[in-house]
């Protein structure tokens, strides 16, 4: 049922707060096991809040997520809540604080189900990297969710939740949206704050939400966008009523279709469905233009060098010293970093660790990091020559649908490459929105991405719902 | 050239060990990723990088005193507590 929907029935006690987070926390009981969405359930504090928002809302005094049940990713610190980053290193981390967000979202009234799994630190595209066991698809468990918030993503398609949050590094809201076929949208950097989101890539990173619609997300990115003292990187242009341009009409838009997001390594199947997309927006009075990134071809090698850079620095902080996992036994402190590194850390991580030191280290620095630094800055500036000439962009949101577990993820090389559709946007730091648009010949689902200018996300919400609304969606069927 | 000896300098600075196994597993999936990676030398290097936007000082929130966290409340996360004081190794 849509946010709006339920917000609808529990304002007219159609609908109890207790009663939905009961029915949502039976669901995760009762198929979670198969999908492994969720590393923590929170039953006890769900009813608790649950409660808190019935009385809110008795008392008319209810926030704008009174009773809404959502789950939260395990990269987000929930104070008293465990939260691992799916890690053996943080396997029994209780922050003792809470994220910005999560400040916003208890304020108003949301009930956080649970904690959601991931890859590892965030890092990989199938959510198969966790500690925790991976993550199976909704619509077909011997397939990956996508990733890293690929808990997110099938919590929201399994109807576990009304909405999630989830975190977008180089895709990892939307790219699982599109593998699990729901609407997952990343603000543009400096929307949400980060305070709280442990870090990936620290000039990538971006909380965003995952939900049933581009309406739903925009609802839930109302309550958390916004400037924070406590991350000099939020802007005070992130200007709240982000569902504005639902239903204000889309004729007259301007849509660039940049050629080489359709080349090589993307399949038929996806080119075809994310065409006809556009074609639909032709016959609502959009026009198409076409445009083009020369740059792509080195988003993927750039990206991974900045967001490796970044991790390998975020990442010195654990040592088993502060918090989290801590080897058994060590003679000196180095050994007992060195220890607790090898053994807390998963092989995805350590790659990343390693590649990060190599682009940073001298005698390197300048032929990787710099390098990629100046492909960054060529970037922007492309993605600001094809915003003179339309107001969106249309994309397909991955190169392929859903693969079979173990197919692909131990290939780093072949992961890496298919991040080639959304790493551009963190690179530029814009707002995106993945959508399903069609259906492989497995029924798996396919995703289209809309890219807008910085903190023009209700535009690009409006011309999301525009389409949401005349595709017909399948369900998962369970 | 990405070789076994690159790896072990690069497991030093990111404080991590390998087995001997795993420095040659790790060397061939480093040497794959790398040749990934030297695409972005392609470029021109006249070109300028990127710079973070900078800091605007003004719109920082004010340098005061606030309530700091509870000591106890953040020793509680780590495995070795002396004193209510994190705990390692002799280090002198």
């Amino acid at each position: 049922m849509a946010i709006k929907e339920l917000k609808q029935q529990l304002l007219t006690k159609k609908l109890g707060a207790a009663e939905l987070c009961k029915s949502y926390l039976d669901k995760i009981e009762k198929a979670d096991g198969e999908i492994n969405s969720f590393i923590t359930v929170c039953r006890e504090e769900a009813m608790a809040a649950a409660e808190a928002a019935q009385a809110a809302i008795d008392s008319g005094s209810a926030g704008a997520l009174a009773g809404i049940p959502l789950s939260i990713k395990d990269n987000i610190c929930t104070m008293g809540v465990k939260t691992t980053c799916a890690s053996k290193i943080l396997e029994d981390f209780v922050p003792v604080y809470n994220a910005t967000v999560m400040e916003k979202l208890n304020a108003a009234g949301a009930v956080m189900l649970g904690k959601t799994n991931m890859d590892e630190f965030a890092m990989g595209g199938s959510s198969q990297t966790s500690y925790f066991g991976g993550v199976h698809n909704p619509f077909d468990t011997s397939c990956v969710t996508g990733g890293s918030s690929g808990g997110a993503a099938a919590s929201v398609a399994a109807g576990f939740c009304a909405a999630a949050l989830g975190s977008d590094t180089g895709g990892s809201v939307r790219q699982p949206a599109a593998f699990c076929g729901v609407t997952g949208l990343k603000p543009t950097y400096g929307a949400v704050s980060r305070y709280g989101l442990i870090a990936c890539a620290s000039s990538l990173d971006q909380i965003g939400v995952l939900g049933d619609s581009a309406e739903d997300t925009a609802i839930v990115l109302d309550v958390i966008a916004g400037a924070d003292e406590n991350d000099g990187t939020t802007s005070q242009k992130a200007s709240g009523n982000y569902t504005s341009m639902i239903g204000a009409g889309i004729r007259g838009k301007k849509i660039g279709i940049p050629k080489e997001f359709f080349g090589e390594g993307i399949s038929d199947e996806v080119k075809e469905a994310v065409m006809k997309a556009a074609r639909f927006y032709e016959e609502e009075g959009c026009t198409l233009v076409d445009v083009s990134m020369p740059s792509l071809k080195y988003a993927v090698s750039a990206y991974y060098l900045i967001s490796s850079a970044e991790a390998a620095s975020n990442l010195s902080r654990y040592d088993g010293i502060k918090y989290g996992y801590r080897t058994d036994y060590a003679e000196s402190y180095q050994e007992l970093i060195k220890k607790t590194r090898s053994e807390g850390f998963g092989d995805e991580v350590k790659r990343r660790i390693l590649l990060g030191n190599y682009a940073l280290c001298s005698g390197y620095y300048d032929a990787y990091y710099n390098n990629a630094s100046r492909i960054r800055k060529k970037i922007i500036g492309e993605y600001a020559e094809i915003f003179e000439k339309c107001d969106v962009i249309l994309t397909p949101t991955a190169p392929t649908t859903a693969y079979k577990i173990g197919q692909q993820e131990n290939d780093p090389v072949k992961m890496y490459l298919a991040d080639i559709c959304t790493v551009t946007v963190n690179i530029a730091g814009l707002p995106a929105i993945s959508t399903p648009c069609g259906y492989d010949a497995a029924g798996m689902p396919i995703g289209m991405s809309l890219v807008g200018k910085a903190f023009c996300e209700s535009e690009i919400i409006g011309m999301c719902d525009a389409y949401e609304k005349a595709f017909k969606r399948q369900e998962v069927k369970r | 050239m990405f070789d076994v000896e690159m790896t072990k300098h690069l497991a030093e600075l990111s404080k991590l060990t390998f087995t001997e196994e795993e420095l040659k597993k790790v060397t061939a999936e480093m040497t794959d990723i790398i040749a990934l990676m030297d695409r972005v030398k392609e470029i021109d290097p006249a070109l300028e990088t990127y710079a973070l936007p900078a800091v605007r000082y003004d719109e920082l929130r004010r340098d005061t005193a606030r309530e700091s966290l509870d000591t106890d409340k953040i020793v509680k996360n780590a495995k070795a507590v002396k004193d209510n004081a994190f705990a390692v190794p002799k280090v002198v």
